[in-house]
């Protein structure tokens, strides 16, 4: 493990430097939120009204959330760079050394959110309280808890990308594919809570990675509960090693495929 | 005179052209990126559908016009990424001193430069466009117009674009800047400008230019106004005289990188 702690921290002090990149970031997030402050302020007719069990407060406040989390951990090295590093061959000198690929990826990965992440995090509170308000019945106590969430939740969502970059094995272009996943989580996760949608469709969605990527998180910090975050976390473990599973089967298999033609 | 243009469209013609088919090598990705892009924008149907079950009327429009908009939106941006999506990469050129390349070629620097590449997923955008137009909300007069839309709105979002991108002739880490900034028109160009008011709503018809680019044609779709469509026309035409102004300025303080580079 201390040779993926060296690749983190390595990563982490390179992004040190380019901090003032992060900040031109805040322009879309701002814009994007701005849009939804709008849009939600426009669909709730009077100030206690609640839409699938949300306030206003709260419904911007989950997608503030869930867009803080989208930002703040940009996947461009677990979709972008896995991807190109197939394609263009590269991955021939980067599999012969000594760590694992996919393991040596999540740890760069890691290493860029842990700078973005917290000044996303800081953003979305400054909006937050000054254009919508302060969360009702929001605990700082809480975040104690919701934080693993968090964290588990951007990690399932690197090796769920991770899994499609690599698809690029067997296809020239696996960008198609991220967008479509990405899709299903903007749309279904983030935008929306699962409770906005029909009451049929909720349990499946529940089993999708949107209810532990995207919505448990958010979900945890606008209206906390133990069990629930209990709940989550449990879900979160499950599917990073179903996840993490499938991530080592793929690579292993795409691996074979790269020796047959030569890289 | 005349033909000075006319070759310089055909130049133009057979750059896209050419680009397109260097795409088409891999017809399986070039078909995937297609359709999946289509799939990607359908997606957002979800969303409409679920805000409109909501409420039946959003800013002023019905699921019909936000299709519409939706629609134009696509094969605006869609149109402007097939023909001259280098406007959209142009920091990357100047930052990385490859503009010499066009620099030295015997016609236009700026329309070479931006139809140099060309977006294959934009064509699954312009497609998606209008096909979400004919199923909506059809009719023969407004499926010209959505086509002339698409076309004066793609020359304003280049010209935004390119005005955007030409910042990094000036300074350091403008493309960040830039990137955003039509980020931000892509955003608004979706949603309904009747959710805005006041002072975002001036931003969004002056700054912004998403709403001569793209919301004002679908109320002229909706309801037909020839001022106003002459009014869009001209904004595109001034837009434009912005745009090349503002690249030729930058294009000044330009300096070589010594690199060597091949273009095939």
């Amino acid at each position: 493990m201390r040779k993926y702690a060296v690749i983190y921290r390595s990563v982490l002090m390179e992004n040190m430097q380019y901090v003032m990149n992060i900040f031109m970031g805040f322009i879309s997030y701002f814009m994007f939120i701005f849009v939804f402050i709008h849009l939600w302020n426009y669909m709730y007719s009077s100030p206690g009204e609640l839409i699938s069990g949300y306030t206003r407060e709260q419904m911007i406040w989950y997608t503030m959330i869930t867009e803080m989390m989208w930002f703040g951990a940009g996947s461009g090295t677990v979709s972008r760079q896995a991807a190109k590093d197939i394609r263009s061959g590269n991955i021939a000198y980067l599999m012969n050394k000594p760590y694992h690929y996919t393991l040596y990826i999540l740890a760069k990965h890691a290493g860029e959110w842990s700078i973005q992440l917290p000044m996303y995090a800081v953003l979305a509170t400054v909006m937050g309280i000054t254009m919508v308000g302060s969360l009702p019945d929001f605990h700082a106590i809480t975040l104690l808890a919701v934080i693993p969430c968090i964290i588990l939740g951007i990690t399932i969502n690197a090796v769920f990308k991770l899994c499609i970059s690599l698809i690029s094995f067997w296809i020239e272009d696996s960008n198609p594919f991220q967008w479509l996943y990405d899709k299903l989580l903007l749309i279904v996760g983030t935008i929306f809570p699962i409770e906005i949608f029909p009451a049929q469709m909720q349990p499946f969605l529940k089993l999708t990675p949107i209810y532990t990527v995207c919505y448990g998180p958010a979900k945890l910090i606008v209206d906390f509960d133990m069990g629930k975050c209990v709940e989550i976390l449990v879900v979160q473990i499950i599917y990073l090693a179903a996840g993490c599973s499938l991530m080592f089967f793929i690579y292993g298999k795409g691996g074979k495929k790269l020796y047959v033609n030569g890289g | 005179m005349l033909t000075a243009v006319k070759n310089q469209v055909r130049v133009c013609v057979l750059s896209i052209k050419y680009n397109i088919m260097r795409e088409m090598l891999n017809k399986v990705t070039f078909l995937t990126n297609i359709c999946f892009m289509a799939l990607n924008n359908a997606a957002f149907i979800i969303q409409w559908v679920i805000l409109f079950h909501l409420k039946k009327d959003i800013g002023g429009y019905t699921m019909k016009e936000v299709m519409l908009l939706w629609g134009l939106a696509a094969s605006t941006f869609g149109l402007a990424c097939i023909l001259f999506d280098r406007a959209f990469s142009l920091p990357d050129l100047i930052i990385s001193g490859k503009l010499d390349a066009y620099l030295v070629m015997p016609k236009n620097v700026l329309l070479s430069v931006i139809t140099s590449s060309t977006n294959t997923s934009a064509i699954g955008d312009f497609l998606y466009g209008i096909l979400v137009m004919c199923i909506f909300s059809f009719s023969v007069g407004r499926f010209f117009l959505f086509l002339l839309f698409s076309a004066i709105g793609a020359v304003i979002i280049t010209a935004f674009a390119l005005m955007m991108g030409s910042l990094s002739f000036w300074f350091v880490r403008a493309e960040l800047f830039g990137d955003n900034m039509v980020n931000c028109m892509i955003s608004f160009a979706t949603y309904p400008d009747g959710i805005f008011h006041g002072k975002v709503r001036f931003l969004l018809y002056n700054i912004i230019p998403v709403g001569m680019a793209v919301y004002q044609p679908v109320h002229i779709m909706m309801r037909f106004d020839l001022g106003s469509l002459l009014t869009v026309l001209g904004y595109a035409i001034l837009i434009s005289a912005a745009a090349v102004f503002v690249f030729y300025r930058g294009l000044r303080r330009y300096s070589s990188s010594s690199l060597m580079a091949a273009r095939m």
